[in-house]
């Protein structure tokens, strides 16, 4: 008799309980307290706080501004994928040039085909040559370390970057910014 | 019999509370050369449990060779147990108005039990005089 009723009161508990776990689809800010963490992978907020770090960084060194016609011209040059994912190396440099360029302190090079199909139109129209070296390539790679204990793993993404002097031969900035995620499965929430 | 098994889970429990405290020692020059420009602040605390366990030390300014203002801002772990938060710089022209940045996320940081710790900006762009820093306790 006991069980009878205990049956039906597990029933109505259970749907209330499990609801409180479930979250509706929402919109959410990149970096939010709700993140999602993720062991085995890098998130959209570890390149934010890569490039972030990176930016601040480089323009606190004042390597952009030692160029003689400022803002300094930068290329991008390749990021070195050493990780064991797919990495759209983009969402690291695309931040980082951005940043920069609304900073004043840097410009960097088109790779627009158009756009330099204009350019050397003009230069063969004009019989001059304007296409301006750049004053600094950035390059860098992204490694990834895993240490295991038990079941608990620690992931660690290193994202090392460095501003070259094409015309000197010499890197003139380096920065390494390494993020870490430790426990023993992906969780919401920082 | 039943006084040593009670001991045992006192030692056991004892052990299991305090392996989340974790306190930290420093060392410093007493006579420092270097003198902070220590910026008057102005303070707005909605999350009194934050402000209790992490407070604000004081909050200093200087220029990049480059013209960026450069911010610091001294925090101390009053607790003795690890505290974990996101912050946030925004930063104001000189009429006041925001300047939006792509790099200005909430960053995710932690402070150890007791342990005094620095955090700084820097100005997205040459134009930017005031700051404002954003604190938030993370679960």
């Amino acid at each position: 008799m006991k069980n009878k009723l205990l049956l039906p009161l597990i029933a109505a508990a259970a749907p209330l309980f499990f609801a409180g776990c479930a979250t509706d689809a929402h919109y959410v800010q990149t970096g939010d307290k709700e993140q999602v963490v993720s062991l085995g992978q890098i998130n959209i907020q570890d390149y934010a706080n890569a490039a972030n770090a990176a930016v601040k960084d480089l323009l606190a060194s004042g390597a952009l501004d030692k160029v003689a016609n400022p803002p300094a011209l930068l290329e991008l040059s390749r990021i070195v994928n050493n990780t064991s994912q797919q990495v759209d190396t983009d969402l690291l440099t695309k931040k980082i040039s951005i940043a920069l360029l609304q900073s004043g302190k840097a410009q960097t090079k088109t790779v627009d085909a158009k756009a330099t199909g204009y350019q050397q139109e003009a230069e063969f129209m004009n019989d001059q040559k304007t296409t301006r070296l750049p004053d600094f390539t950035l390059s860098g790679k992204i490694i990834e370390t895993v240490d295991r204990a038990g079941s608990t793993r620690r992931t660690t993404y290193s994202f090392q970057l460095s501003l070259n002097d094409p015309k000197a031969g010499v890197q003139v900035w380096e920065g390494e910014k390494e993020i870490g995620k430790q426990g023993t499965r992906s969780s919401v929430g920082f | 019999m039943k006084s040593a098994k009670f001991l045992l889970l006192i030692l056991a429990g004892s052990a299991l509370a305090l392996t989340g405290c974790t306190t930290v020692n420093t060392v410093e020059n007493a006579q420092k050369v270097g003198q902070r420009n220590m910026v008057t602040d102005q303070r707005v605390i909605t999350d009194g449990s934050l402000s209790r366990k992490v407070s604000i030390v004081g909050v200093n300014s200087s220029q990049t060779p480059g013209g960026l203002l450069k911010v610091q801002v001294e925090l101390l772990n009053r607790t003795r147990s690890r505290q974990a938060f996101l912050y946030r710089f925004e930063w104001f022209d000189l009429n006041g108005m925001q300047v939006e940045n792509i790099l200005s996320a909430n960053i995710p940081d932690q402070i150890e039990g007791q342990e005094s710790k620095f955090i700084n900006g820097l100005a997205p762009t040459p134009s930017c005089h005031d700051f404002r820093v954003k604190f938030i306790e993370a679960d």
